[in-house]
């Protein structure tokens, strides 16, 4: 009688987390895709962060990360089927090119406000990259990295 | 009889202990701009051999670890931040520092442990966010 109410836990307990996560449950690498994501995230953040400090030198150098974060990405998802690699491609290509904008300003024009709306722009074409990913895959962006400074 | 003497007052010394040699090890959490640990102890007064790994394997943002003290973290923070974030060659401020470090590299640094305490290391080109404590034991 006790077996069968943890079986039967278990099995809810199991069902809850295939309900919470099915996309995750497909994706042959949960873990690499959600580094892929953190990436991307991360280096948008540093955008944001030169942008603030007026180290417009640097930015050219984050999209360069960008594209490379955006290059792991593409790995991590490199066995999955064809129909979803190609959405992720179609997005991912704009949230690249809505970043090399942002780096082009800043060589161009180098405007703080200016970038940052562009930058904001940016964010939403990353975000609408990640709309493709479930919920548990992507980033948070309010969590602070490991051994981040804290205020 | 001077020979005599000398040897008497060399027998009388006891040689200088050899500093006990610490091997540390860190890495950077793959190409996440973190340290693979925030924490790393040990003994004052040891010759610490420092080896870090940058385990990215895709962004070309370039680490390493630098070691200061307690005071000096933010001040010294800002200014990586508002240069190039490579550290100046005889800073007071900074106790070991290994060259900055590309994907899959490794690097190394030497220096003997100071007096006990919490000292913060960080990697210059990102300071405010790769950070972490050597505990430094009696």
């Amino acid at each position: 009688m006790k077996s069968a109410r943890i079986a039967t836990a278990l099995m809810t307990i199991g069902l809850a987390l295939l309900v919470a996560s099915p996309m995750a449950a497909q994706l042959k690498s949960p873990g690499d895709a959600k580094t892929g994501l953190k990436l991307l995230v991360q280096v948008s953040n540093d955008f944001k962060r030169q942008i603030t400090a007026k180290n417009f030198a640097r930015i050219p150098h984050e999209y360069m990360e960008y594209t490379e974060a955006a290059d792991a990405l593409r790995s991590a998802i490199k066995d999955e089927p064809a129909d979803f690699k190609a959405k992720v491609e179609t997005r991912l290509k704009a949230a690249v090119a809505a970043y090399q904008k942002v780096s082009d300003m800043s060589a161009k024009s180098p405007d703080a406000d200016k970038l940052m709306a562009e930058h904001g722009k940016a964010v939403t074409a990353m975000n609408a990259l990640f709309d493709l990913f479930p919920a548990d895959l992507r980033p948070d962006p309010n969590t602070p990295r490991k051994g981040a400074a804290k205020n | 009889m001077p020979a005599l003497l000398l040897v008497l007052v060399g027998c009388g010394r006891r040689p200088k202990p050899e500093p006990k040699v610490v091997d540390l090890y860190i890495q950077s959490d793959g190409d996440l701009i973190a340290f693979g640990t925030d924490t790393l102890t040990c003994p004052t007064g040891a010759l610490v051999r420092l080896t870090f790994h940058h385990a990215g394997r895709f962004v070309s943002a370039r680490h390493n670890w630098v070691l200061t003290y307690p005071d000096q973290l933010e001040k010294l923070s800002k200014e990586f931040l508002d240069s190039d974030g490579i550290p100046a060659k005889g800073d007071p401020r900074i106790i070991a520092a290994t060259p900055l470090c590309d994907k899959g590299g490794t690097v190394m640094t030497e220096f003997t442990a100071p007096a006990p305490g919490d000292y913060p290391f960080l990697c210059s080109t990102h300071p405010e966010d790769m950070r972490g404590i050597l505990h430094v034991t009696k």
